[in-house]
């Protein structure tokens, strides 16, 4: 009886937010359709631009006409609309294909570096963030605490570029730009995860030490539970919930790509193709782009919500009754 | 706990590393280029594959693809040797046969041009006048650029000859031919989804992305197969990646390396370097609505403040030529046939005294009636030159004590439209088809819309319509000196630098030169030794 309960409230949960997307979805590639058109110039102009020449004024009117952007930005708005509604997200502007297919040509790899580094985020940080909270200012938490800092404290393109210097140029172990099979995603994904593991090392840590300070450890500790029953069982579970939320919002952003360590390295994911679709101002691609975006973060988020749900019974329960 | 302790040790271990490796940067420069091995001659087989890095391909570029007949597309057909032209251009931009033997001027309308009799495609089917006509006809009903360009009426073919007829006399036809758009492909083997297409040229595009292009040599290649087995030409936007690219072997070659970089490579033995003078002109239109640009001393006395040899040099790092005309001075009509105003800031100040303008408030600015002379400078950043052409002018101007005001912006358009700047500087490919028609008429007809500073001239006028109708190359190269020391001797426009375009090579690499056109990278001649 009770699970059944449970199992319909977060059916009714999840099917709610996900019709929540519907609003959220025409909000955002509105305003965005709208933001583009107060930008000046064109994917026209763009192109002969890259090119160096200036076509006469017959071509380029043609061109636009031929694309539609001589059309009111309402009237193209809802053309675009009307096309996705019928399952159709338009050609790019620019390379004329189907933006939905090169979209989704763009994607495993964005998918594959996300769940790469975060791989590689939670196999380091949680036990160096345990760690350094369990051995509190003693010489290990110390070197820890600096290395975070030193880890938070490089930008991405920076240390990219180390790293390349390094494992490329100078160790030749590595290749510098993409492609090359399974060798070629340990540079961006130790990149990427650097950063991510100095800032979560830091949130565990802070947690943990927040949790070792609760009166139930002490409470355990004085009926002889083995510290570290306390630490996996009891600690590290409440810890989790911090953990939880910026995962959330990291995998969220790492899933809309990395546009400058996909830059760096050649990586083909999503990121670069929204940079490079933003600076020709191809309108379909970025507008593919930005419902991707749209439908990840509330799906994470979503995602973070049930997770929660089953973490803290203080949550369940108070939803529940 | 014991594992927990291990974990955090290496992890700790590879930070440091990696820290450190950040700090001692500079000490392992020296070893970078140390390597002679090259994992270009692919291991164990002896087949030879190039690798080659460039900046100019890509999706922004407009060429991702290698359908001639879409955008820019054909550049990168005919640059990595899949496509080729009937004529192509030599180093002094003049015409030399390609697939075609010659070409015979019938009349002012017609053009019967002469194909090679022993070309195939990469299928093995014979290159005949058939195909020719075939393959112009899908360019003139899908590209956006070439219907105009050549204005044909009609196409004939008869075995090995191929006519055309324009509807008005077009005097750079064969030149037009020659823009890579131009490229012969079988249209009859279709083209794919990815727009590989099947062409002539030394190489066969085994796969194509938008990211790379993968090309084995072509066996029956009339002008002698390829040395090379196999290129990668691999798309590296990012200028670092790609220095750091060829530093590691991984890459053969490279295009488009930033200015900084390219230092790391000259003088060193194990690369070499080659450039050519571009027709990619820098410049900068006086706006003849501003009042003050209306007194031709003025405009002249800009012209003589403008420091080229020190902005190719110092700014550029010696990667542009300064300019004189519009044209580099490897064309026949080139910079050397024209005389423009010198750098002299003295001869400069005098004309501005001649103008009128003085220092009367001791300022450190020339002014007239009270108002100090402020130029109003537009430019835009998407070329990396151009901001350094507005500092650099900036600095020379403020020393004849005119005061500039920069305002580079990509929103340009806006403030052409306006009419809101006095000068404004751009970069345009001036003569992308070794012919000057092209750049007077789109930058001092009357009517276009790249004549942005409004500048009129009678003299100009007439010899442009005589430009339109003359067939002989002599007399159009002289015409073109012409028309460039009348747009000189007005001070209608300064002509500060030309692009140099530079490709990069490792050591044992032949037959890749960079060609004044950035038409022609990838040939049969390319070989590693």
């Amino acid at each position: 009886m009770y699970v059944r309960r449970r199992r319909c409230y977060i059916v009714k949960y999840v099917l709610k937010r996900l019709f929540m997307v519907i609003p959220i979805l025409l909000g955002i590639t509105f305003l965005s359709f709208a933001l583009m058109q107060t930008a000046s110039g064109d994917v026209i102009d763009a192109i002969y631009e890259q090119a160096g020449g200036v076509p006469s004024e017959e071509i380029v009117a043609a061109k636009r006409a031929e694309l539609g952007l001589d059309k009111p930005f309402i009237v193209q708005y809802f053309i675009w609309l009307g096309g996705v509604l019928t399952g159709n997200m338009g050609n790019s502007y620019v390379s004329n294909r189907p933006v939905f297919q090169d979209f989704m040509s763009h994607l495993p790899a964005t998918v594959i570096l996300t769940l790469s580094s975060i791989f590689i985020t939670v196999l380091f940080s949680i036990p160096l963030g345990i760690l350094s909270a369990v051995k509190h200012n003693k010489i290990t938490d110390y070197i820890i605490r600096i290395l975070t800092f030193v880890g938070n404290a490089m930008p991405g393109f920076f240390l990219s570029l180390v790293l390349l210097y390094l494992f490329s140029v100078q160790l030749k172990w590595l290749p510098a730009t993409g492609n090359n099979g399974f060798v070629s995603i340990i540079l961006p994904t130790v990149t990427l995860a650097i950063a991510m593991t100095a800032k979560y090392t830091r949130q565990v840590r802070a947690a943990v030490l927040d949790e070792l300070k609760k009166d139930y450890v002490l409470g355990a500790r004085s009926r002889g539970v083995k510290e570290r029953i306390i630490l996996y069982f009891s600690v590290l579970k409440s810890s989790l919930l911090t953990i939880v939320t910026l995962l959330g919002l990291s995998i969220g952003s790492l899933l809309g790509g990395t546009a400058i360590i996909e830059s760096i390295f050649m990586w083909p994911g999503v990121g670069k193709l929204a940079v490079d679709a933003i600076t020709m101002r191809d309108y379909p691609v970025i507008q593919m782009y930005v419902i991707w975006m749209a439908v990840i973060f509330v799906v994470i988020n979503l995602l973070t919500d049930i997770i929660y749900y089953y973490l803290d019974p203080r949550i369940r329960l108070q939803k529940e009754r | 706990m014991r594992i927990l302790k291990l974990v955090a040790v290496l992890a700790s271990v590879g930070v440091i590393a990696t820290s450190l490796v950040g700090c001692g940067n500079s000490n392992s420069q020296n070893s970078t280029a140390s390597m002679t091995d090259s994992a270009s001659t692919g291991g164990l087989t002896s087949e030879k594959v190039f690798n080659y890095g460039t900046t100019a391909y890509g999706v922004a570029m407009g060429n991702a693809g290698l359908d001639p007949h879409i955008s820019y597309m054909g550049w990168s057909s005919v640059r990595y040797g899949v496509g080729e032209t009937l004529f192509k251009f030599n180093e002094a931009m003049e015409l030399e046969p390609w697939l075609a033997t010659s070409y015979e001027q019938v009349d002012d309308t017609t053009i019967i041009i002469y194909l090679r009799d022993d070309v195939t495609f990469h299928n093995g089917n014979k290159m005949t006048g058939q195909a020719v006509k075939k393959c112009f006809e899908r360019l003139l009903e899908k590209h956006d650029r070439a219907p105009m360009d050549l204005d044909v009426n009609s196409i004939d073919a008869d075995g090995q000859t191929v006519t055309f007829t324009t509807n008005k006399p077009n005097p750079a036809f064969v030149n037009a031919i020659c823009d890579p758009y131009g490229a012969i492909i079988d249209v009859d083997a279709g083209i794919t989804e990815d727009d590989n297409v099947v062409g002539t040229g030394p190489y066969i595009a085994e796969k194509v992305s938008p990211t790379e292009i993968n090309l084995k040599s072509y066996d029956n290649y009339w002008s002698g197969k390829a040395k090379v087995d196999k290129v990668n030409v691999k798309s590296i936007t990012d200028g670092d990646t790609l220095t750091m690219a060829l530093q590691s072997g991984e890459i053969d070659a490279t295009q488009g390396l930033p200015y900084a970089s390219l230092s790391l490579f000259q003088n060193h033995t194990d690369y070499t370097i080659s450039s050519a003078d571009t027709s990619r002109l820098y410049m900068m239109a006086y706006n003849y609505k501003t009042e003050v640009l209306q007194d031709v001393n003025v405009r002249k006395a800009i012209a003589s403040a403008i420091d080229k040899e020190g902005f190719t040099k110092t700014l550029l790092n010696g990667n542009g030529t300064p300019a004189v005309g519009a044209f580099p001075s490897n064309f026949t009509f080139g910079n050397e046939k024209v005389t423009a105003p010198a750098y002299d800031l003295e001869a400069a100040k005098q004309l501005l005294t001649e103008a009128g303008y003085t220092d009367t408030n001791g300022d450190g600015y020339v002014d007239k009636n009270g108002q100090n002379l402020t130029i109003r400078w537009l430019t835009y950043t998407s070329r990396q030159e151009l901001p350094k052409l507005a500092e650099s002018a900036q600095a020379t101007l403020k020393q004849i004590g005119i005061d500039v005001k920069v305002n580079a912006t990509d929103n340009y358009k806006d403030f052409l439209k306006k009419g809101d700047f006095d000068i404004y500087a751009s970069a345009f490919v001036a003569a992308p088809t070794g012919d000057s028609q092209y750049f007077f008429m789109t930058h001092l007809d009357d009517n276009s819309v790249g004549n942005t500073g409004s500048y009129h001239s009678e003299r100009i006028q007439e010899l442009m319509n005589q430009l339109r109708i003359e067939f002989d190359t002599d007399k159009r190269s002289d015409l073109a000196i012409q028309i460039q020391q009348q747009v000189l001797d007005d001070n209608a426009y300064t002509f500060a630098s030309h692009l140099k375009m530079s490709f990069v090579t490792k050591k044992g690499v032949t037959g890749f030169t960079a060609h004044p056109s950035d038409y022609y990278e990838i040939t049969n001649k390319l070989d590693i030794n």
